[in-house]
């Protein structure tokens, strides 16, 4: 299964891999729209929350439009999906997006791009 | 239990016996139309199918209909008044199954927004009936493009009326070969009109079942397709008798297929704030209902178990509410031994809350599919606490079975529960026995008893004829054939204008008594659910407070019949502060929640106020049509005794401390006198008193909705409403003066 | 001691909330509870004492199809 992994310690909070995401998705850098949030945390460290391919998204969706790829990854079939938002109120992680200027919610592919920029290595991708 | 896990469909047509069924359709009309799209929740356009001559017309709902009507029960009532008259009664041709499903119905952001409402002149009452019923077809025929749909006339042949809100056609064929039966024509209609299994969702169907040919009680069921479970499930507009007109009408079934739900076919004014409220309120279910009410594993029959602890769980004809042998219709049992977990169970899309449960691969015991394996749509409580402790009857199987006939035979649970409660304790009581009801051993618990008059009611014969009347008039019956007294029948049978009570009981919630008396169509909870705020909380002590509460819940309430919404997300899930509010009971961040609807799809802004005016609207209109029927005046809320006080001397004396207490502590006697008086006299002070009470209450409710003492609605109200319509003016003006 | 402005005839001394909620089988999932208008929480009932002067509200939210 693909996925991606973190490690906290390594984090400094740079939010680099959030607007590299939602750069990458929505074109605009907006922490916001990124389907990882880093959260800064009082005593100077991070908080990263990713989505680790659970699968409560698919086990709460209604229409069975998100569904598990041979990579392990979860998907939208954005075709077919009716905007309900019961995804992305469930995500344990709270990791998934909704935008007003489109009628679906994204989430996480695991594509690696929030790896790439991530300067620390806080955030990997591996595949298991 | 079989858990569900991409299991075969096993209730599916056999594909050549289906191609059969399609062969023998004949087209008797097809009608193309141009769409017309939504627009802020609305399009403004009626469908009226004639099945007499099988005409179809399309037109447009004027402005003022929409500004005083709103939409749902509202566009319902305004078109049936329009379509009859005074003397239109159920089987009338000019009567009208009107349905609507209102303007924020088919969003998908929020829970329990695909509601449709149905209303009709009912066999039942004679006076309209209106339902709350989920499913796809109502959102389904706002995407096909008309905020509401009227049937008139009778065919002689059976038919099916088709929408395809893609291709933009409206057929009427005759269909002489689909099974009445709705588990059945449910998945027959959605497989012929699906192109292929990924389709089915696409596809809504309304039917009812083989009983409504014959019986009063009769319902529409609503389908929407589970993919999970790869079953069509079954949505009940269950109360007044439906079902018997449809059929009655000669239809069979309407189909209407939407391909391509989106997240903004409302076209909302401010889609944000749709999506904004929608998420919150995932996030409250996704973090709460594992915390109170339990509704995503369970559904509403979490309640039974609790229910009765308060004492209100109808027992053997509403004469107890502790349900003994209610331990075995726990949510525990429920969940563990019946319940499957994971599916499809939201009846609209984005219902978080996803009440409707269903028990899988159910084995039948008895009846024409005894030895199949269904899918069970339930129980929910009602269903539950009807069929089952209010009959005497605590067996889960018996109730899910019992449960599963009603849907499919397309009988009211609620009507047949409490009807068949009344005969067995008619039974009880000599008024029925074994000769009287051909061979039914109508005891308490007899759910063998209760499962045949099912049966015998779908066949239409035996003793089934005498249960198709339901319960108002089986006591004519039974009084006519000098089988028992009318005055105790009267006390007895909990009907109220023809409809059977739903299941809670209402001995000591004096609000409740009015929460099912003093309603439009008959004594159903929808208007007001008062018990815990007056027996338990005690928070509205007075008259006065109880008519506040008969104000304003009856007429908040009636707002989500308006919208296409269902109340369950409305106070079934509450946020975890709610406690804090000034209001706990209204539940004021929801309320905030539905107005950010509202607006979010209308673009208009309303104040709670102007939401409660909306309904106080239709809620009077609704009034007024009664009185035109011959109802709808005080003396038609009055309630059978059962639902105020202990008829019997077993009921006085299951709970005699209570009673004798209340004669001292409410009553004014002092423990010397109580202890002094017979049985009998104690009975008649408590009689006098609880009746006298509820007349008070009645005198306090009336003036604060604007009503004479008669419980007509007065002119001057009607101006302050703006609802001073010359067609309702020439009803109430003759009747203003009028004392009851 | 009041229980939703009615005499609690039962009290006692050390009677808690949670003992209060259990004598009356208040078993209702959705329940607000407030000693002196003041609001406790639920993991507080077993804890919280009540004095014979107390005013307590055991309200329950409504429910109901």
């Amino acid at each position: 299964m693909r996925r991606l992994e973190k490690d906290e310690s390594l984090c400094i909070g740079c939010h680099q891999c959030e607007l590299a995401c939602s750069k990458a998705f929505f074109k605009v850098e907006d922490p916001a729209l990124a389907c990882l949030r880093v959260e800064d945390r009082e005593d100077g460290t991070h908080a990263i929350h990713i989505c680790n391919q659970c699968g409560k998204c698919a086990e709460v969706c209604n229409t069975c439009v998100i569904t598990q790829a041979k990579t392990g990854v979860y998907m939208i079939n954005k075709k077919e999906c009716a905007g309900c938002l019961m995804c992305v109120g469930f995500c344990p992680e709270q990791v998934m997006v909704q935008s007003d200027d489109r009628e679906e919610p994204s989430k996480c592919t695991a594509c690696g791009i929030c790896v790439k920029a991530c300067p620390t290595g806080a955030i990997r991708l591996v595949t298991d | 239990m079989i858990k569900m896990c991409d299991v075969p469909r096993y209730a599916g047509p056999d594909a050549a016996e289906l191609e059969k069924m399609k062969k023998a359709h004949v087209l008797l009309n097809k009608v193309e139309y141009e769409r017309t799209p939504l627009k802020h929740g609305y399009t403004d356009k009626l469908l009226t199918v004639d099945v007499t001559d099988k005409s179809v017309k399309i037109s447009d709902i004027p402005a003022e209909v929409k500004e005083k009507f709103v939409g749902g029960k509202g566009y319902c009532l305004r078109y049936l008044w329009d379509a009859t008259t005074p003397e239109t009664r159920w089987d009338s041709p000019e009567n009208e199954i009107v349905m609507s499903a209102g303007p924020i119905a088919g969003i998908t952001q929020y829970g329990g927004t695909g509601k449709m409402l149905v209303c009709t002149i009912s066999p039942m009452t004679d006076i309209p009936i209106d339902s709350n019923v989920g499913g796809f077809f109502g959102p389904y025929l706002k995407f096909a493009g008309f905020d509401a749909i009227e049937l008139r006339g009778k065919s002689d042949k059976d038919v099916i009326v088709v929408i395809d809100g893609n291709k933009g056609t409206i057929s009427i064929e005759e269909a002489p070969l689909e099974h009445l039966d709705s588990h059945l024509m449910g998945e027959e209609l959605t497989a012929m009109y699906a192109d292929d299994e990924n389709d089915r969702k696409n596809v809504a169907v309304v039917c009812t079942g083989s009983a409504a040919e014959h019986a009063n009680l009769s319902m529409l069921n609503f389908t929407f397709y589970d993919p999970r479970r790869n079953v069509v499930r079954l949505k009940q507009a269950g109360r007044g008798g439906i079902g018997r007109v449809f059929r009655d009408k000669g239809i069979k079934a309407l189909v209407c297929k939407w391909q391509g739900v989106k997240a903004n076919l409302n076209d909302a004014y401010d889609f944000g704030i749709l999506n904004k409220v929608g998420l919150k309120f995932h996030r409250e279910v996704a973090n709460l209902d594992e915390k109170q009410n339990f509704m995503r594993s369970t559904g509403t029959a979490y309640s039974l178990r609790t229910l009765a602890d308060y004492d209100i769980v109808p027992t053997r004809n509403y004469k107890f509410g502790d349900a003994p042998g209610i331990d075995n219709m726990t949510a525990e049992v429920f969940r563990k031994d019946w319940l499957t977990q994971g599916g499809a169970d939201g009846c609209w899309y984005g219902c978080s809350m996803a009440c409707a449960k269903t028990a899988d691969h159910f084995l039948l015991k008895t009846g024409p599919y005894k030895g199949q394996r269904v899918c069970v749509d339930g129980p929910e409580y009602e269903s539950a606490a009807g069929l089952g402790p209010n009959c005497g009857i605590t067996d889960p199987q018996a109730v899910l079975e019992l449960n599963f006939y009603c849907d499919t035979y397309g009988i009211d649970t609620i009507s047949y529960g409490t009807m068949t409660a009344f005969l067995m304790e008619c039974y009880e009581n000599g008024i029925l026995n074994e000769e009287r009801t051909g061979g039914l051993k109508l005891e308490w618990g007899n759910s063998e008893a209760s499962l045949e008059m099912l049966h015998q009611m779908a066949r239409y014969e035996g003793f089934g004829k005498i249960a198709a009347l339901g319960s108002h008039k089986q006591k004519e019956y039974f009084a006519a054939q000098g089988w028992g007294d009318m005055d105790f029948m009267n006390d007895i049978a909990m009907e109220q204008k023809g409809l059977e009570y739903s299941e809670y009981g209402s001995k000591e919630s004096l609000a409740q008594q009015g929460g099912y008396g003093l309603t439009n169509k008959g004594p159903q909870h929808d208007e007001a659910w008062l018990i815990f705020m007056d027996q338990v909380n005690n928070q509205i002590p007075t008259f006065e407070d109880k008519a506040e509460a008969l104000y304003y819940y009856p007429m908040f309430r009636t707002w989500f019949g308006l919208m296409g919404l269902c109340k369950l997300p409305w106070n079934d899930i509450v946020p975890a502060d709610n406690s804090t509010t000034d209001e706990p009971a209204k539940v004021p961040e929801h309320v905030a929640n539905y107005l950010d609807l509202y607006y979010g799809v209308t673009g208009v802004r309303l104040t709670n106020d102007e939401m409660i005016r909306q309904s106080e609207r239709v809620y009077n209109f609704q009034r007024i049509f009664d009185i035109r029927l011959g109802k709808g005046l005080r003396k038609n809320d009055a309630v059978p005794y059962r639902s105020v006080g202990p008829v019997t001397e077993e009921e006085y004396l299951s709970r005699q401390e209570r009673y004798d207490g209340q004669l001292v502590d409410l009553v004014g006697y002092t423990e010397e006198q109580v202890k002094a008086m017979s049985l009998a006299e104690k009975m008649a002070a408590t009689r006098k008193f609880r009746e006298d009470r509820y007349q008070s209450l009645i005198d306090a409710v009336y003036p604060k909705r604007g009503w004479t003492l008669n419980g007509v609605p007065t002119v001057a109200h009607l101006k302050e409403l703006g609802m001073d319509l010359p067609e309702l003016l020439e009803v109430v003006e003759p009747l203003q003066d009028l004392q009851p | 001691m009041q229980l939703n402005n009615r005499p609690y005839s039962h009290w006692r001394e050390g009677l808690t909330v949670r003992d209060v909620l259990d004598e009356n089988h208040f078993t209702w999932p959705k329940l607000v509870v407030k000693v002196n208008k003041t609001l406790i929480w639920p993991e507080d009932y077993n804890s919280q004492e009540l004095l014979e002067g107390d005013n307590l509200e055991v309200i329950h939210l409504l429910g109901g199809g």
